[in-house]
């Protein structure tokens, strides 16, 4: 009962402060522009053009391609194309520990799936006579396998290099080893809970009891795996590691946002309301003047 | 001193004399790889290490940073820069908030940045000058002051760092040994942006301190605010200027010029650099004479703050910056004129048309010169012989026009139809280097720092038009064109050649983009480029 309360719990803090965060990060003042090129909707992307290349540029129509942008919005997400262009070595560690995420984040969902299909009477196994209990048998054995073993791998690889890299290990304080050992250490308690599950049918039955708030009996290693899954789950969005949600601010909300204020835009009416603010903090070198005081 | 590969952001609080040494460039290419052909670094003078910062690396960027008399004015700096460092994460500084505060906490420590970074790499790999260093050293500040994880956590989280005078004075020069051009931010697998950071540092010294170095702020923004132009040319010594060059003008080509000014009904304002009249006077004349030829309906302004396009204040305080721009864009609207040309000046094309786009609404459309040069040449409106260029000539990309704002093909297409020996230099367009005079290397001049710039900022430039000219660089009677668009990267790059001496040894020349179209008029009687005659 307890465990499926922090199961239930670490999920919905998980997504609950990740949205809070991009709440905070939405709402934050209208911003000057920081375009970087290339910008990848800008029909010049290929040689990192923009519409300033235009003459007259403010009376032709800005066009746009959000289809290229969301396929290098993909190719960023799905496999961190920046690291791998610049710098391999890194990119081999922190990919694996990356994919092993989606692909334990696929596994969990199919656990969940396996297990309402056997609380329906489909049988997930090996020797399902269902094609959908076969199917999802095997691809949760590839994912969980796969996903467990590059997220543990990656994320113990990764603690290592800081360990002994001599820049990186100038630069990595004691919360950020921290950081990469809590994941380490919810990936291993899961393959030595696991490793005895090959099938992972008893994953499939303990899922099923934490989904339907049904006590049944752990020990003591699988009850340490999910408090300490449910502890990542909840630190992960209050650390730094909630970078998921800052990335996509500072591609789409700073680098890539290059609209123009032009007459009768969106951006001209932000404009014109973050004109009208009044700042209650003001700087104190001599050479600037106090700004007028705020409005009540 | 320490061994710059044991220098850890921490150590900036050390008493040392001076933190680390610069001794192990980046080697330089054929002709410049052989020994004698490069003077050697400097040390600084002893009244420079008593007056000002130098426990740096020896170089003093802020010659306003002067050394504290007391025990109190320490404790004052140490305070107004804590006070400064809080503001800019108030509402005081809305306008940089989200970047800023998304660049100050996720950055991942992959180190991706580091092999991006010119500085970096010129200097050997020196660790002062990693961009995450100088990340690291305000965000270990931050911590230690204001955040209560900090608080409770001290070293755990990073908050280890000893914040005395040096710290904040070191960290101030730091910031000025960044040119800004956001290559960095270009690798970073997250999209943060240790410039955005850098430039905080300078604000807070700016905004809250009061210290900036002199070429910038006295000199710079102060000057333009009060006399019009940073230049200090007041309104009759511009026209004076331009009637000059006017009688020049015939008197070396034979052509009958007029500058147009304050011409009522005009369509377009061309805004130039104020410093091209008094540096590089050949500019706005080649300007001229282009727009005639193209019979385009053109004007300056004589008005004050109408006849220079610079903005100092995009390099260290935004308040400056504003101030500037609103005053620039008003002279543009009280005349009436349809658009604004900005002429060949990096900064003052992002000033213009990127970092005050969001500052006022209904302004008036702001454009770059170069698609408007290109569309002359594309539409067969000037007569161009491209064999008048028939010498070697590579681009510069100005990071402000090319990174920052994606202008990257008309200046090349010009190239490519008015100069048969154009080359590429490696890597060219938005993956540029900057030439090393940027973010206002090109103008501070004070003390040792032009060593700085010509020796290390522009060091990674200077290979890159070795390479572009390598196989030509012995062959002393064919010039060598450096087209830099841009007039702090010319800035510049008049520093790189006459430290090396390389115009006199190599017959490298430098110059921007108008000079070698109106050289390839066939109207012309006689070469418009000096260094031809």
């Amino acid at each position: 009962m307890i465990l499926s309360i922090i199961a239930y719990l670490s999920i919905v803090l998980f997504v609950g402060i990740s949205v809070y965060k991009a709440y905070q990060f939405a709402n934050m003042p209208f911003h000057g522009r920081m375009d970087l090129y290339p910008v990848p909707k800008e029909k010049g992307y290929e040689h990192g053009g923009s519409y300033y290349e235009e003459i007259a540029w403010w009376s032709k129509p800005h066009e746009v391609s959000h289809v290229r942008e969301i396929i290098e919005m993909l190719k960023e997400i799905i496999f961190i194309k920046k690291l791998f262009e610049n710098q391999r070595p890194f990119w081999w560690i922190s990919y694996a520990l990356h994919l092993g995420i989606y692909l334990l984040m696929a596994w969990t969902i199919l656990l969940v799936i396996g297990a309402m299909f056997e609380l329906n009477g489909i049988i997930v196994a090996a020797n399902s006579s269902s094609i959908w209990g076969l199917l999802l048998f095997y691809v949760s054995l590839v994912t969980g396998y796969l996903g467990l073993a590059f997220g543990a791998l990656g994320s113990g690889l990764l603690f290592l290099r800081r360990l002994f890299d001599n820049t990186l290990k100038k630069y990595t304080t004691p919360q950020e080893y921290f950081n990469l050992l809590l994941i380490f250490a919810a990936l291993m308690t899961g393959i030595l809970t696991w490793s005895r599950d090959l099938s992972f049918g008893f994953a499939r039955e303990v899922t099923g009891n934490l989904v339907t708030f049904t006590p049944f009996a752990a020990d003591g290693l699988l009850t340490l795996h999910v408090i300490l899954v449910g502890i990542m789950l909840i630190y992960i969005p209050i650390s730094k590691m909630s970078h998921y949600v800052g990335k996509y601010f500072t591609f789409h909300k700073v680098l890539w946002d290059n609209n123009p204020n032009l007459k009768g835009s969106d951006i001209e009416q932000q404009v014109i309301k973050a004109s009208s603010f009044r700042p209650t903090t003001s700087w104190s070198a001599p050479h600037i003047k106090p700004p007028a005081a705020p409005e009540k | 001193m320490i061994n710059q590969r044991d220098l850890r952001p921490k150590d900036m609080g050390r008493s040392d004399d001076q933190l680390i040494k610069l001794d192990n460039l980046m080697p330089l290419l054929a002709p410049f790889d052989k020994p004698g052909m490069e003077p050697p670094l400097t040390d600084p003078k002893p009244a420079w290490k008593e007056k000002y910062c130098t426990s740096l690396d020896g170089y003093v960027g802020i010659d306003t940073l002067t050394r504290p008399k007391s025990k109190e004015d320490e404790d004052e700096f140490v305070r107004k820069f804590l006070s400064g460092l809080e503001k800019i994460f108030s509402d005081a500084n809305n306008g940089v908030l989200q970047p800023l505060l998304l660049s100050f906490e996720y950055c991942a420590k992959c180190n991706t940045c580091s092999d991006a970074c010119h500085i970096y790499t010129a200097t050997g790999d020196n660790e002062l000058y990693r961009p995450i260093y100088r990340s690291e050293v305000l965000r270990k500040i931050l911590k230690k002051y204001f955040t209560t994880s900090g608080k409770l956590l001290g070293g755990f989280v990073g908050a280890d760092i000893d914040v005395n005078w040096e710290t904040i004075a070191r960290l101030g020069e730091l910031a000025y040994r960044c040119n800004l051009c956001r290559r960095c931010a270009q690798t970073c697998p997250l999209g943060l942006d240790n410039a955005i950071l850098t430039k905080e540092i300078r604000k807070i010294f700016s905004q809250e301190m009061g210290i900036a170095p002199t070429p910038l702020h006295t000199k710079g923004t102060m000057l333009q605010i009060k006399t019009g132009s940073s230049t200090g040319l007041s309104k009759p010594a511009f026209l004076d200027t331009l009637e000059f060059l006017e009688e020049d003008t015939e008197e070396k080509f034979g052509i009958k010029l007029k500058f147009p000014v304050d011409k009522k009904g005009a369509d377009i304002l061309v805004l130039h650099n104020a410093g091209e009249f008094m540096a590089w006077p050949e500019n706005p004349v080649a300007f001229a004479i282009l727009f005639d030829a193209a019979g385009l309906n053109w004007t300056l302004s004589s008005e004050i703050m109408g006849y220079d396009s610079v903005n100092y204040g995009l390099w260290y305080d935004d308040t400056q910056a504003k101030k500037i721009a609103m005053m620039q864009m008003k002279v543009a609207k009280d005349f009436g004129v349809n658009r604004v040309v900005v002429a060949e000046c990096g900064h003052a094309h992002k000033a213009s048309m990127i970092s005050s786009d969001r500052m006022a609404s209904d302004r008036i459309p702001v454009e770059s010169c170069f698609p408007l040069l290109w569309d002359m040449v594309k539409s067969k409106r000037l007569i161009l012989d491209p064999s008048k260029n028939n010498f070697p000539v590579t681009l510069h990309d100005p990071c402000n026009v090319v990174r920052q704002m994606g202008i990257v093909e008309p200046q090349r297409s010009i190239l490519k139809a008015i100069a048969p020996q154009f080359r590429e230099m490696t890597p060219h367009g938005v993956d540029n280097y900057c030439c090393g005079g940027g973010s206002g290397f090109a103008i501070m001049n004070s003390a040792n720092f032009p060593e700085f710039r010509t020796q290390v900022a522009s060091r990674m430039k200077f290979n890159q038009i070795l390479g572009a000219f390598k196989g030509t660089m012995e062959n002393t009677s064919l010039p060598k064109y450096i087209c830099a668009p841009c007039s702090n990267c010319k800035g510049a790059m008049r520093g790189i050649l006459e430290h090396y001496d390389a115009t006199e040894k190599f017959n490298l020349q430098y110059g921007g983009i108008v000079e070698l179209m109106v050289n390839a008029l066939v109207s012309m009687k006689k070469p418009f480029l000096e260094f031809l005659e």
